[in-house]
């Protein structure tokens, strides 16, 4: 059981396997196939009272087609609209991605562990993540923004393929004036981009990590993972201060079926924040 | 022109000559020189004469591949302390593999590639630590490499919960 947050699916009563109905707003296009989709609840008490942690999910549901773990990409503070940044790559992504503004689809939710903000109050953070692993972390970028004195030194480091695939460029102007030092990077560059050019792991390099008292937040694509979790080790950075977003086939989100399972963890109700600690002894096991 | 002791005193900032010792430092100054970079500035291209080492004092270089109906091909960036142009210090590699612009202003100090392959020849301890280097740039290069070419946000079907 994750030692982070205390209670592992906090989900809104009634929630849990029911889905309700939610209209799409808005719909702001992010990159080739990624899109934010910004809903409300049809029933105002029910948009009233949805609350969420940064890091957590919700199920999204389309009659005919499924469900599907999306994380929540919006701001924790907005109680007006929940956004979920979602990339078309499996069936029930693909029709929503036919979706448009006025459409409603199923919720349920919110699930599974969060960034744990409270704790690392204090402290400097590092948040190295890429590709489509910003958006579960955009929630806690806007927490620190809000409770930003809380806070030591911040850095998002983040890449992704090319300068095209980027998330949210937008929004890194005034991230930046909040105090966050914000890094980009990307796999691929052409003639017209002037930024860094290299995977998101080699960049550690230039930073000073207080290994002490540091917390390092990722989230992105495994194989990324590991190695930022190798650099941030490199610099003596404890596991016990390394928090890991996971994704897994999220069926039930509330750990029955069995979808989702990673050792004797379910990403949906255990997850998909952990501790890296709780992971280290199968997170490089081959199959895992 | 930079006069040597500039060229020491910017090679002496970077943490990999403070593990060097004086009397080695003084015949790797004496073949580098310090040169300012101007946005856009090419530093070589791919094909030419491979001629110098390079490390960035400041600023930041892009390596670029050429590619048929693509153009110009972005593939590595280097920043303050990083290597770039290595492989001009192996025996066995005569052109540039890939060209180098200056993306922003900066400076780089310029190693003669040729005069340190003969002083590693010529002292084996100063051999050693320059080779030593030399490989964890390429191992690190290497891993860069890896992780590129398996093209980690390009699975698209495992990505299906985010």
């Amino acid at each position: 059981m994750t030692a982070i947050a205390p209670e592992t699916a906090k989900s809104h009563s009634g929630f849990l396997l029911e889905p309700h109905w939610a209209e799409i707003t808005a719909i702001t296009p992010e990159a080739d196939g990624i899109s934010t989709y910004w809903i409300r609840f049809t029933d105002p008490a029910e948009q009233e009272a949805f609350r969420f942690e940064p890091g957590q999910f919700n199920m999204l549901y389309l009659p005919g087609f499924g469900e599907s773990a999306i994380s929540i990409s919006s701001n924790p503070q907005d109680h007006e609209k929940i956004g979920h940044t979602i990339r078309f790559v499996g069936n029930v992504t693909r029709a929503v991605s036919r979706l448009k503004v006025g459409d409603i689809v199923g919720l349920r939710g919110p699930f599974g562990t969060y960034w744990p903000m409270k704790e690392i109050e204090g402290k400097d953070i590092f948040i190295a993540c890429g590709g489509i692993g910003l958006p579960p972390l955009r929630p806690a970028l806007y927490h620190i923004i809000q409770n930003r004195e809380k806070y030591g030194k911040v850095t998002l480091l983040y890449g992704a393929r090319t300068s095209g695939d980027l998330m949210f460029p937008n929004e890194y102007a005034e991230w930046r004036k909040a105090g966050i030092d914000v890094e980009i990077t990307v796999d691929r560059g052409d003639a017209n981009w002037n930024g860094r050019v290299g995977v998101v792991p080699m960049w550690f390099y230039q930073f000073r990590i207080d290994s002490r008292k540091t917390a390092v937040l990722t989230c992105g694509p495994e194989i990324m993972i590991r190695f930022v979790i190798f650099e941030a080790m490199a610099r003596r950075v404890p596991s016990e201060s390394i928090y890991v977003s996971l994704e897994r086939n999220m069926k039930c989100g509330q750990g029955s079926c069995g979808h989702c399972q990673m050792g004797p963890y379910f990403i949906c109700k255990d997850g998909p924040v952990f501790r890296f600690d709780e992971l280290q002894s199968f997170f490089n096991v081959e199959e895992f | 022109m930079y006069n040597k002791a500039e060229v020491t005193r910017e090679l002496q900032k970077i943490p990999w000559f403070k593990e060097i010792e004086p009397r080695h430092l003084e015949k790797i100054t004496d073949i580098a020189h310090l040169r300012h970079v101007r946005a856009g500035e090419v530093l070589f291209r791919e094909g030419d004469k491979e001629d110098f080492l390079y490390i960035v004092i400041e600023g930041r270089v892009a390596l670029d591949i050429f590619v048929p109906h693509r153009g110009k091909v972005r593939i590595y960036t280097a920043e303050p302390w990083d290597l770039f142009g290595w492989s001009s210090v192996t025996p066995t590699i005569h052109q540039r593999t890939a060209g180098a612009v200056a993306v922003v202003d900066g400076v780089v100090v310029g190693i003669d590639s040729a005069k340190l392959r003969q002083l590693c020849e010529e002292d084996h301890d100063l051999g050693y630590l320059v080779m030593r280097r030399l490989t964890n740039i390429v191992a690190s290069r290497l891993l860069v490499t890896r992780l590129q070419l398996i093209d980690m946000f390009g699975s698209p079907e495992e990505k299906n919960a985010k």
